[in-house]
């Protein structure tokens, strides 16, 4: 169990997170770039002090600023930290990185056996140069995996490598983890990453965690705008008091009052996105962009679409409870002026 | 045509760099040679030289390393008041540093009553010539190495921390290996340094007397042409540890290009 409650000071703003990672459990720190994600994992690892926090993995204080005063030192940690940058060491061969770490003391079939699984078994005698991006994040991942680390931290760490490498070491990771039952944190900026790893996904913004929950749960049930706004929601119409979160991909072509807000706006642009169109609606005073199987009719024509199931917002920005269905206070039919 | 012309021109000036060693070559006769350095006690300064000069590289190993890696690393508070004294010794030409070197650790100063207790001198000893030669070449391997420390990725030193290793053991296996081959070169450059020093030499370790020295009272006693033999010992001694060094990076450099 990874269990984690800090305070870390940054310039513009202080960085404050509580949570707990169970054994085998994968969260997902999400959320814009500078909100504090590598900031909570560098105090995890050590290699930056929290002003205030405590940290315990496994069941050994790691950090604790309350008396007794303790701060282990990242080389008796056991964070195992896997970065953007795979930081292979140049000067060493594959099998040399692989075998870094004091406590790897591989057998030649257990070393093997890893390889093949990370699926770089011809490269053990090459030196990292020649490997490409995603032969080198194999690499260093194997290298923490033989460290056995108690818990790992991934920061980043596919970005730049291309969308079907990235779902290929998504689950490799996750299924790695499993295996070896150790608590795992992903930091990312990218939702689709977080959600394709994590059990649980919290969501930090400016050093503050906003909401924690279920991948599809923090996208389908926002806790504030914020959140909303952080995870996709691309439009927020006016609705009664309340306003109406939209997402591009929750939104379907037609009048289904039964199913969400029915809006009738005018499409201002169109463009291919994916297998299907990315479409800009204006809705009154409100600018509205929804993904549509179909292209729409010429721009400046009028149409009908369902957003499903939305979310409301108060004036305050917190989510604001669902109208009743056939209240009276819910307008189903927004109408484009 | 711009190749041709690009060629003849760096050929030129390398030509024009090599102008020197290409004029000793073709000064030097081999009766001149055997008959200088076959005398009694012809080589006497060549030993001096490179006992002197490999005394020079262990300090400057030992004592500038650490610095190095402190200035590369920002350790230090105020890094450009310490940049700024490594420069002053490279900025000072030799002769001066000579002249205040007396001022120093000569014979009327706390360090020479100190080492005068000590039964020692730091005047025409071969201790005074190793002050003057560490003077005349510290700058170099400081500069140097700390060049190449601050090549090494301090990412990789925090890795190889997480991963289990003690900053020592980080030192050993990562940060050393990485900056070897620039501080091979810079231990060169500072050896070639120590080998030709003079300005300094000349001031507070007249004796015993090493080859740059010897070059230089040769050609005052009996002139330029049995001069030029010492010259070419002090090119023969002095040149093949940098060579060697820059053979030793480029091989390192490949091998880590795989």
């Amino acid at each position: 169990m990874l269990d984690a409650d800090v305070e870390v000071d940054r310039r513009e703003f202080t960085v404050r997170a509580a949570f707990q990672v169970a054994p085998g459990e994968r969260l997902a720190l999400f959320g814009p770039s500078g909100a504090g994600k590598t900031t909570l994992l560098e105090v995890i690892a050590g290699l930056v002090p929290p002003r205030r926090g405590h940290i315990e993995l496994g069941g050994r204080v790691l950090t604790s600023t309350a008396p007794p005063v303790r701060a282990v030192p990242p080389w008796q940690r056991r964070v195992g930290l896997l970065r953007q940058n795979p930081d292979l060491f140049p000067h060493l061969s594959v099998r040399d990185n692989l075998c870094y770490a004091p406590s790897a003391s591989p057998s030649a079939a257990e070393l093997s056996s890893l390889a093949s699984l990370l699926g770089i078994e011809p490269l053990l005698a090459a030196m990292p140069a020649r490997l490409s991006g995603g032969q080198a994040h194999r690499v260093a991942l194997g290298r923490l995996l033989l460290a056995h680390c108690d818990t790992l931290l991934l920061d980043e760490p596919y970005t730049g490598l291309d969308a079907s490498l990235r779902r290929t070491l998504t689950h490799l990771v996750a299924s790695l983890v499993a295996e070896r039952s150790v608590p795992a944190i992903l930091v990312t900026h990218e939702l689709t990453d977080a959600q394709a790893f994590a059990d649980r996904l919290a969501v930090l913004d400016r050093g503050a965690v906003l909401q924690v929950g279920a991948p599809d749960e923090i996208v389908l049930r926002p806790a504030s705008r914020r959140v909303a706004e952080l995870v996709g929601y691309l439009g927020f119409v006016p609705s009664g008091q309340t306003v109406a979160g939209v997402h591009p991909e929750r939104v379907i072509p037609g009048a289904f009052g039964d199913r969400g807000l029915v809006l009738t706006g005018t499409v201002t642009a169109c463009r291919p996105a994916g297998a299907g169109w990315e479409a800009d609606l204006s809705v009154g005073d409100a600018a509205v962009t929804c993904r549509l199987p179909d292209k729409p009719s010429a721009s400046g024509g009028d149409i009908v679409v369902t957003v499903l199931d939305p979310p409301y917002f108060g004036s305050d920005g917190t989510v604001s409870s669902v109208p009743a269905k056939d209240g009276e206070a819910r307008p189903e039919q927004v109408r484009g002026l | 045509m711009s190749t041709f012309v690009s060629v003849a021109g760096t050929g030129i000036i390398w030509l024009a760099l090599l102008g020197p060693v290409i004029a000793l070559l073709s000064h030097l006769s081999w009766n001149a040679i055997t008959k200088s350095l076959t005398a009694p006690g012809a080589l006497d300064p060549l030993v001096i030289s490179v006992e002197s000069g490999l005394v020079t590289l262990g300090v400057l190993f030992v004592i500038c390393t650490p610095l190095a890696w402190m200035l590369a690393r920002g350790k230090l508070p105020f890094p450009r008041v310490w940049e700024t004294g490594v420069l002053c010794s490279l900025l000072l030409p030799p002769l001066v540093i000579g002249l205040l070197l007396v001022f120093m650790v000569g014979p009327y100063t706390p360090i020479g009553s100190l080492l005068a207790d000590l039964h020692q001198s730091a005047t025409n000893t071969f201790l005074a010539l190793v002050i003057a030669e560490v003077y005349e070449s510290a700058p170099y391997y400081v500069l140097g190495a700390q060049s190449a420390f601050a090549s090494v990725e301090p990412r990789l030193e925090q890795q190889a921390g997480l991963l289990g290793d003690r900053p020592r053991r980080v030192f050993r296996r990562v940060t050393l290996p990485l900056a070897a081959p620039g501080l091979a070169m810079s231990l060169s450059i500072a050896w070639a340094r120590a080998m030709g020093a003079f300005g300094a030499v000349i001031i507070i370790a007249y004796n015993p007397m090493g080859i740059p020295l010897q070059i230089y009272t040769t050609l005052q006693e009996t002139g330029l042409a049995s001069a030029l033999p010492y010259a070419l010992v002090l090119l023969v001694v002095a040149l093949p540890l940098p060579l060697a060094a820059y053979i030793w990076s480029a091989r390192a450099g490949r091998r880590r290009r795989g």
